[in-house]
This record gives C-alpha cells, sequence and structure tokens, in this order.
C-alpha cells in the first residue's frame, strides 16, 4: 500500500527525467570537438576516395569493386551531411558547420560520379584530383577547429 | 616421407587459415591509425594462440578429448554451462562476421544486394560441408587462403623503412583509450576461442594420437609463427598507406586497397580471393566449433567423419547455428560492426576457455610423461595473466572508446 502510493510520483519523476534527457541529448550544441570529429572523418572518406580513384585513373581496378566501394563510402558522407547539417552549431562554429555540410556534400557527389562510372579513366583522374581538393578543404577545416596542422 | 609431406601440408593449412575477418578487420585499422606501433600487439597474440593450440591439440592427441570435454571435466556443471552460453554467444557472433565479411567480398567481386550475398554464403557454406571431407574443407580453405601472401609481396613492394618496422616490435604502452582498445583487439583477434575450439576437435576428428604430438608441436609453431607474419604484413601495407593519408579503414574493402595499389587490378582479385577464402574457412570454423561444444557440453554423438546419421544433434544444431547467423547479419548490422563487438567479447570468454586447458594440460595424472614442462607451464601461466587482465579492461575500453570510434 505504502509502495502503491509511492509508485506515481517516481513513475513522474523517470519519466520527467527521461525527456529530460531526451531533450537536452537531442537539442544541444553541435560542440566544436563533436565537428571536429565529423570533419576528420569526411578527411578520412576524402582520403580513401582518393586511392580508389587513382586505382580506375590507371586502369588498375575492377569496376564492380570501385562501384560498391563508391556507393559505401558515398553513403557514409551523405550520412555525415545529413547529421552535420540536422545538429544546431553553437555560434561560433556555425561558419565552419556550414563548410562542413558542404564539404559532405561535394564527398557524395564524387562518389557518385566514381560510382556511375566506375571503368573511365578520365572520370578516374578528375575524381581523383577533385577528392584531393576537397580532402585539403577539410584539413584546412580541422586546422581551423583545433588550431593544429591536420 | 610421408609423414614430411604431411606436416608440410598441415603447416601450409595452418599458415592460411590463421587469419579471419577479426584480425583483417584490427590489424588493418591499427595500422592505419598507429603505424607499425602495435605489431607486437600482433606477434604477442600470436605467441599466445600458438601456446594454447599446442597444449590443446596435445591433450586431444593424448586423452582423445577436446576443449569442451575438458572444460566441463575440469569446472564441473554450473561454471562449464557458463562457459558453454558465453563461448557460444560469441561463437554465434563471429559466424555472423565472417558471413557477412563473405557476402561483402562477393558483393566487391559481382556487385549485387548484399543480402542475396548473405544467403548464398550460407547456402554455399552448407555444400562444401556436406560435399568435402573434414581434411578436404580444412586444406581447400587453407591453401586458397595463401592467397593472402600477396600482402607479404605487397609489403616488399612497398618498401617501408625496416628499422621502423622492427621498432614496432618493441611492446609499448600509451595512456590513450583508443590505443589500449586496439591492443586488446589486436590481441584478442590472435586468440578468439573458437580457433582452439576447432583446433583441438580437428584433432580428434582426424584421430590424432600420440604419435602426432609432432605434428601438433610443427602446426602450432611453424604454422602459426607463419600465419602470425601474414598479421603483421597486414599491419605494415596498411600503415604504410593509410596512416600518412589519414585513411579510416572501417571496410572491409578498404584492407584490399593497399594490394592494388601495388599490383593493380590482379592485387585487387588475389586480395579479395585471400580474403574470401580466409573469412569462408573462418566461418566453418567458428560455426562448427559452436556445436562441437554444444555436442561435448551435452555428451551427444559428434564430429564431421560420423556424418549427419550418425551425429544427428550435431548436425542440426550446427545448421541452426548458421541460419541464426545469417539472420543477424540480414538484419543489416554492418558485419565490420559485429566483428569488433565479438572480438572484444570474446576476450571476455577467453579465461574460461584457457584455464581448463592450462589445468589439464599440466596435470601429470592425466597427461603422464606429456603434461605441460617448464617453457609452456611459464608461457601459459603469464599468457593467462595477461588474458585475465584483458579480460578485465575490454568492456570498460569499449564503452570508453565508443567501440573504437574514438
Amino acid at each position: 500500500m505504502h509502495i502503491g502510493r509511492r509508485r506515481p510520483g517516481a513513475i513522474a519523476a523517470l519519466v520527467a527525467l527521461g525527456v529530460s534527457l531526451i531533450a537536452f541529448s537531442g537539442c544541444g550544441d553541435l560542440s566544436r570537438d563533436e565537428l571536429n570529429r565529423g570533419v576528420e572523418s569526411l578527411s578520412a572518406l576524402a582520403a580513401q576516395g582518393e586511392l580508389i580513384a587513382n586505382g580506375v585513373a590507371r586502369d588498375a581496378t575492377k569496376s564492380t569493386y570501385t562501384r560498391v566501394m563508391a556507393k559505401t563510402l558515398g553513403g557514409e558522407a551523405e550520412h555525415e551531411a545529413e547529421k552535420l547539417a540536422d545538429a544546431e552549431p553553437s555560434p561560433e562554429v556555425r561558419k565552419e558547420r556550414n563548410a562542413a555540410v558542404q564539404v559532405a556534400g561535394e564527398l557524395a557527389d564524387l562518389f557518385s560520379e566514381l560510382q556511375t562510372f566506375p571503368g573511365d579513366e578520365h572520370h578516374g583522374a578528375l575524381v581523383e584530383k577533385h577528392m584531393g581538393g576537397v580532402k585539403d578543404q577539410a584539413d584546412a577545416l580541422v586546422e581551423r577547429l583545433t588550431g593544429e596542422e591536420a | 616421407m610421408k609423414s614430411i609431406l604431411r606436416i608440410a601440408l598441415g603447416i601450409i593449412a595452418a599458415l592460411g587459415g590463421f587469419l579471419d575477418i577479426g584480425d583483417i578487420v584490427f590489424t588493418t585499422q591499427a595500422g592505419a591509425l598507429y603505424r607499425y606501433d602495435l605489431l607486437w600487439a600482433v606477434a604477442l597474440g600470436t605467441l599466445g594462440i600458438a601456446v594454447y593450440a599446442e597444449m590443446c591439440g596435445r591433450v586431444a592427441a593424448v586423452t582423445g578429448r577436446p576443449v569442451f570435454d575438458v572444460i566441463r571435466m575440469r569446472m564441473g556443471f554450473g561454471l562449464g554451462l557458463v562457459a558453454l552460453v558465453a563461448s557460444t554467444f560469441v561463437n554465434v557472433l563471429t559466424v555472423a562476421a565472417e558471413l557477412g565479411g563473405l557476402a561483402i567480398v562477393l558483393q566487391l567481386l559481382f556487385d549485387a544486394e548484399f543480402s542475396l550475398f548473405v544467403v548464398l554464403a550460407a547456402i554455399g557454406l552448407v555444400f562444401v560441408v556436406a560435399l568435402l571431407p573434414f581434411g578436404g574443407i580444412e586444406r581447400v580453405f587453407g591453401y586458397c587462403g595463401l592467397l593472402m601472401l600477396v600482402f607479404l609481396a605487397t609489403a616488399i613492394h612497398q618498401g617501408p623503412d625496416w628499422g621502423e618496422v622492427a621498432h614496432g616490435f618493441v611492446p609499448s604502452l600509451s595512456d590513450s583509450k583508443l590505443y589500449l582498445y586496439f591492443v586488446v583487439g589486436v590481441f584478442a583477434a590472435a586468440l578468439m576461442p573458437y580457433e582452439v575450439h576447432f583446433y583441438s576437435s580437428g584433432a580428434v576428428e582426424e584421430g590424432w594420437d600420440e604419435s602426432n604430438l609432432r605434428e601438433n608441436r610443427l602446426n602450432a609453431s611453424v604454422g602459426y609463427a607463419l600465419g602470425g607474419l601474414l598479421a603483421c604484413t597486414l599491419v605494415v601495407v596498411s600503415g604504410f598507406l593509410f596512416h600518412p593519408v589519414g585513411v579510416d579503414p572501417t571496410d572491409l574493402g578498404t584492407a584490399a586497397l593497399p594490394a592494388q595499389g601495388a599490383f593493380g587490378e590482379t592485387g585487387l582479385l588475389l586480395a579479395l580471393g585471400g580474403i574470401l577464402f580466409c573469412v569462408g574457412g573462418a566461418a566453418i570454423d567458428s560455426s562448427f566449433s559452436a556445436s562441437y561444444n554444444l555436442a561435448q557440453f551435452l555428451g551427444w554423438e559428434w564430429g564431421r567423419y560420423r556424418g549427419p546419421r550418425n551425429a544427428p544433434r550435431f548436425t542440426v544444431s550446427w545448421l541452426i547455428f548458421l541460419f541464426l547467423a545469417m539472420l543477424i547479419v540480414l538484419t543489416g548490422i554492418n558485419p565490420v560492426e559485429i566483428t569488433e563487438y565479438s572480438v572484444v567479447l570474446a576476450v571476455v570468454a577467453l579465461p574460461l576457455t584457457y584455464f581448463p586447458i592450462l589445468m589439464i594440460a599440466g596435470d601429470r595424472s592425466f597427461m603422464g610423461k606429456h603434461a605441460n614442462g617448464l617453457i609452456s607451464k611459464t608461457l601459459g601461466w603469464v599468457y593467462f595473466a595477461v588474458i585475465v587482465t584483458l579480460a578485465i579492461a575490454a568492456i570498460p575500453l569499449l564503452l570508453m572508446t565508443n567501440g573504437g570510434g574514438g
């Protein structure tokens, strides 16, 4: 009986705690560290894309391999872009967040290009060059976020 | 001459069959993140599995008892049941990871739906097991796994600074949690419990007796050492190519990129072929291990050599484990993530597997003159201390590093 009287209060407290946890976790600002981790993973994806595109440019790969890898990595870049775009950045990193979303979008486009032309050496060479540029952009962003050379 | 040939074949099979998806994932990531710094952990893990595999093979040859029989006998029903549940859970996760790995490689080679390849891979494994004898399965996957030697050729072709590579074999620790997580992962990937379960049950399947002790010693020492060399080459090629440019190899296909860089399409195909056979062999080993353990614990008739009619519950349980693994992969969980969790969770189950082996192999009343000598005993206990330490650290490190995600 005694326990029964206390239970609704306890449940209400638990619900309130749960709701506030969800609220705080969902609406928290995207911190500099979180953004940095996201941009670092974009840089890693670009580096991988550069190696894959190099194989295409040299006619030294198998088109099924390129297509599947490009699809997988492109999906990861898109996912990162969505994650960054959905997050609410803290005011001091808003500009960097927008730049990161743009980098992720460019990366996804380049992987899509590789997926469409997995056996085309000319496209491979172009994508390799652009991937290098995107990686440089990502590394420059990391540098801005951390103050260290990427 | 015949026995020398048989030993040589056994060593080659051990060399080709040493690597599995856990080794490939952890060693490639370790190289990408820490260049050659974790080579010592690979070497340490390789020596560990060689020490314990030798003990398991010796116990099986001398007493005719495989590992799980020994576990139940030494630990009793209660603790034995805990070991069974833990190892079955890890084994099913491992089968799922290997099956997913097979499907990834098939997809990279033939580009169709991933789920289709998961189902085809499972059906293919059933056919292989149904059609080939035990020794045949071991040799086909072991020999074809030798395609992984392309990574050794890649390392030589890349021409890293060998002094730096040698320096990587000097043990070093860091206060970085991620580094420690990879120490645990690389070490545990070499010591996965299913490897010794399969090795000792295989020895019983092949009717080993005391005359096979030399073969056992050579398989365990030379075979695993050469297998460890392959694992080291994965660290080296990944450290050479991925580390400087910051690639994070979170996909199994990325592991093949260094071979492509060195030898073009041929290198890529050899690497994918090697991964396919290593992962396929490991899928069979780990699924068999799950059924071996269950059958040995419950006292059922077991063994591939008995055939489905004489060991029906063993055969059905094997099919069920394979089916469960297939369902896990079909849920869409990334096989590489399953791999990471299965390897790290396996660490927790390691003491339950290796302690009874150490006790039995050192028991003179049981093993007679073949009980552990000074070297085996010392190495066995040192490794057991390492295993217990890692088992305690594994789960906190898994959580603190977000499963290696940093």
